[in-house]
């Protein structure tokens, strides 16, 4: 292959450039994990499991659809923990190829999620057997969901990251407002704008990412021609 | 802006390949280091090819590898090091300067 000479070729500076814009998105296009990979799942857990507290625990003591009362809290349980670990194991796997102040930066706010929820749950485990029967769904649904609005806050703190900021503002905010609309209204809040909310901040911060280069086509070339190279390539890679 | 000003430019880096490998790297936060597979996977370079450019730039003091182990598995971690980032941000002034030479104080 030639490119091993033409990649020692000068360019001219526009191309240089231009050439450096097009890596520079790509490893940040690489580098940066899909943000609905950690939105969804919270996203889907809320809506499906805030759903069904409002279709069991209505407003008003009302109950839309007559299911045991263990069901939704179960579901909440089994959605939460679904999504708090699987978001948990992709966020390890897409640090695992950077090391230092990042991963760190990742490990440590990953712990703090769990032990914070750790701690929340002991407490109101501890407490939920002095709070009226009707108030332990809110309890347990605005405490958790102060939380995690406190954190995403937290989140967009850490990471500079508006976005994450004004959603944990935006949990926060309609947290309160259903947790004074009382149980039911909560858990419709929860499910349409939190469990909503997630979905569409997923959404929008994956069409922010930098696309695919057109330039994809023109490194094709070249990577076809490398590709030949690639048993010498993969010899010494099996030494790193 | 004649062609005959481009020898100004950082010889190192001024090599397409080496710029890609800078370029990629320029994205890491300081300190932070990258996995050898990894960042061949972004460059879509082959591992000799990569290693060649690395030793180069590393020769320059503009990249650090380090060998080491993450649990039982050999690693190579590769980083941008100070000069390394100073350097290309040299670079990119001078491309800049030498496109627009009016901008130039």
């Amino acid at each position: 292959m030639t490119s091993e000479h033409d990649d020692d070729l000068p360019m001219d500076p526009a191309e240089s450039l231009r050439l450096i814009e097009r890596e520079r998105a790509e490893a940040e296009r690489k580098l940066t994990p899909d943000p609905r990979v950690f939105l969804w799942p919270w996203g889907f857990a809320w809506l499906i499991s805030f759903t069904l507290l409002f279709l069991r625990f209505g407003p008003g003591g009302r109950v839309f659809v007559d299911m045991p009362d263990w069901v939704p809290l179960a579901v909440l349980a089994a959605t939460m923990i679904t999504a708090g670990a699987f978001t948990g194991v992709v966020g390890a796997r897409s640090g695992r190829w950077i090391s230092g102040p990042s991963s760190r930066q990742g490990a440590f706010y990953g712990i703090t999620w769990s032990v914070a929820f750790f701690g929340l749950s002991t407490v109101l485990g501890r407490v939920s057997q002095f709070v009226p029967d009707g108030e332990v769904n809110l309890l347990w649904a605005g405490a958790m969901v102060a939380l995690t609005g406190a954190l995403h806050m937290a989140g967009g703190a850490i990471y500079n990251d508006k976005n994450v900021f004004l959603l944990g503002v935006f949990i926060s905010a309609i947290n309160v407002i259903g947790v004074f609309a009382g149980p039911g209204w909560h858990a419709l809040l929860l499910a349409v704008l939190g469990g909503g909310g997630m979905l569409a901040a997923g959404a929008y911060a994956k069409s922010r990412l930098p696309k695919a280069q057109k330039a994809e086509a023109q490194n094709a070339e070249a990577e076809t021609a490398e590709a030949r190279n690639a048993g010498a390539g993969n010899a010494e890679a099996g030494n790193q | 802006m004649s062609q005959t000003e481009l020898p100004e430019l950082d010889p190192v880096i001024h090599a397409q390949a080496r710029l890609r490998v800078v370029s990629s790297l320029s994205m890491l936060r300081e300190g932070d280091r990258i996995a050898f597979p990894r960042l061949q996977e972004i460059l879509r370079m082959t591992a000799g090819n990569l290693s060649v450019h690395l030793r180069k730039l590393e020769d320059a003091g503009y990249v650090e590898v380090t060998k080491t182990h993450q649990g039982r598995t050999p690693a190579t971690l590769v980083q941008l090091t100070r000069r390394g980032r100073l350097a290309f941000e040299d670079y990119t002034a001078a491309l800049k300067a030498l496109l627009n030479p009016s901008e130039e104080p």
